[in-house]
């Protein structure tokens, strides 16, 4: 995760602005460089989405489903 | 509690029984005890479905000590949950607040459905490792609370093993079928609460009965005379009292709420009190009803969640803060004497009075039921040694 990532990750936490949360967490998953890292990012992604409806719930659950993070 | 009370002489009939003793309204001991076999173990009141207009609303309870989550689910269904991570235990909603999609707890982020399914767990088998063998979601739900909706109250049988809430009910649902049609809370400004010192059960005890309406209500005096009212006793279940003069409360212009549709004549001038046991009060008139939920917050405090409602949506605004402000002033005026009773339990030579054959055989009615459950509870207890 790059610096500017990581401040706005801290910035939208502070700010319990969840929906962007899912989209931070996101774009941090897609830039990992191993599938721990990637998987760790995107399940919290898949978290916020579910707390707040957001529209890649669905997609999110099935990317770690199929990777045999989630069930 | 090494020493349970005597509670003989509570059950003979009104003539010759004395009320619960002292220790049922000042002892934190017997106040545990009633919590399971009078509470826990019934169709309690825990608040109202209007508390949860919108889906995905949520309003946390502490219902004696129980952490409880109200919340209505995506089908508009209320449901009651404990208030509890299946995980740590951490609680998961700690002001009302509405649920956009998932109950996540603020702990390590386990989520739930609206309708208690443990929907995911985060890292459970270790980084972005959501699975774990020894982890099965289908058994981890929400812990769902009993409960059912009836005149909008959420009652919940936290024991869960009472009657299904119809057959516990069914006397006062059969009394009162006239009035099972749609009922709609009257909003915010026909709702209010009143914290008050007293053991809960005197609060059921003073509703119960119109001896006092005259001594502590004189306002009724000019057209409810105490001649006009009726006892409504059904051991086992409820009591209370009915008026044969309910007058409509009426606007500057003369106009009135209107009336609940289908009535019988009988509630053209009738109107009805009845203690649900153990904790509801209702109320029913041709026009409006009420709820009240007592809510005991240990042995001397208690908390009256009043709540009116109307036969239509769209019910006059200034007419409902009118009907408000004077059922506020009546039940105020009841604040006093179940205070001044509550303060009165301490007194060690007290022998749980004497009641009025003829006046106060509702309240014995409660008296009653209350003995024999805490009774057959302790009985339970002691076959189970």
């Amino acid at each position: 995760m790059n610096d500017t990532l990581d401040f706005k990750l801290l910035k939208a936490h502070a700010r319990q602005d969840k929906s962007t949360l899912v989209d931070l967490y996101t774009k941090a998953a897609d830039a990992a460089p191993t599938d721990d890292a990637r998987y760790f990012f995107m399940t919290h992604a898949y978290i916020f989405a579910l707390d707040t409806n957001h529209s890649t719930a669905g997609s999110l659950f099935k990317k770690l489903k199929s990777a045999g993070r989630e069930a | 509690m090494s020493t349970p009370t005597d509670l003989s002489n509570v059950r003979q009939s009104v003539d010759k029984a004395h009320g619960l003793p002292n220790a049922h309204y000042i002892d934190p001991k017997v106040f545990d005890e009633e919590k399971d076999a009078l509470l826990f173990s019934q169709w309690s009141g825990l608040a109202v479905a209007a508390d949860v207009p919108e889906v995905g609303d949520a309003v946390p309870f502490d219902f004696l000590g129980m952490p409880l989550l109200l919340v209505r689910d995506r089908d508009t269904k209320v449901r009651v949950y404990q208030n509890i991570c299946r995980h740590r235990g951490m609680i998961l909603v700690d002001e009302p607040r509405k649920i956009e999609g998932a109950i996540r707890c603020p702990y390590h982020s386990w989520c739930y459905g609206l309708d208690g399914r443990l929907v995911s767990t985060p890292h459970v088998g270790g980084p972005g490792q959501n699975v774990h063998a020894s982890i099965d979601k289908n058994k981890l739900s929400l812990i769902e609370v009993r409960s059912h909706v009836w005149r909008d109250v959420v009652w919940i049988n936290v024991s869960g093993n009472a009657p299904d809430f119809e057959d516990a009910m069914c006397e006062v649902i059969d009394r009162w079928t006239e009035f099972d049609q749609p009922l709609f809370h009257g909003g915010d400004d026909s709702k209010f609460t009143l914290t008050v010192d007293t053991n809960w059960k005197l609060a059921v005890e003073n509703y119960c009965e119109s001896y006092h309406l005259p001594w502590v209500h004189p306002g009724l005096n000019s057209y409810s005379r105490l001649e006009d009212h009726y006892h409504i006793e059904k051991p086992g279940h409820h009591s209370g009292q009915g008026t044969l003069v309910y007058r409509q409360l009426r606007d500057d212009n003369g106009n009135t709420f209107e009336d609940f549709a289908g009535l019988s004549d009988k509630w053209d001038t009738s109107a009805e009190y009845i203690a649900a046991y153990p904790n509801v009060l209702l109320g029913v008139h041709r026009d409006h009803a009420f709820a009240i939920i007592l809510v005991p917050h240990g042995p001397e405090r208690t908390s009256e969640h009043v709540h009116l409602y109307y036969a239509t949506d769209n019910s006059d605004a200034s007419l409902r803060e009118k009907n408000s402000v004077q059922w506020k002033e009546v039940f105020t005026e009841d604040v006093g004497v179940v205070e001044g009773m509550q303060r009165g339990r301490h007194a060690i030579g007290f022998d749980g009075g004497h009641f009025s054959p003829v006046m106060d055989s509702p309240t014995h009615c409660f008296h009653d039921w209350c003995a024999g459950n805490i009774d057959a509870a302790r009985a339970a207890k002691q076959a189970a040694e």
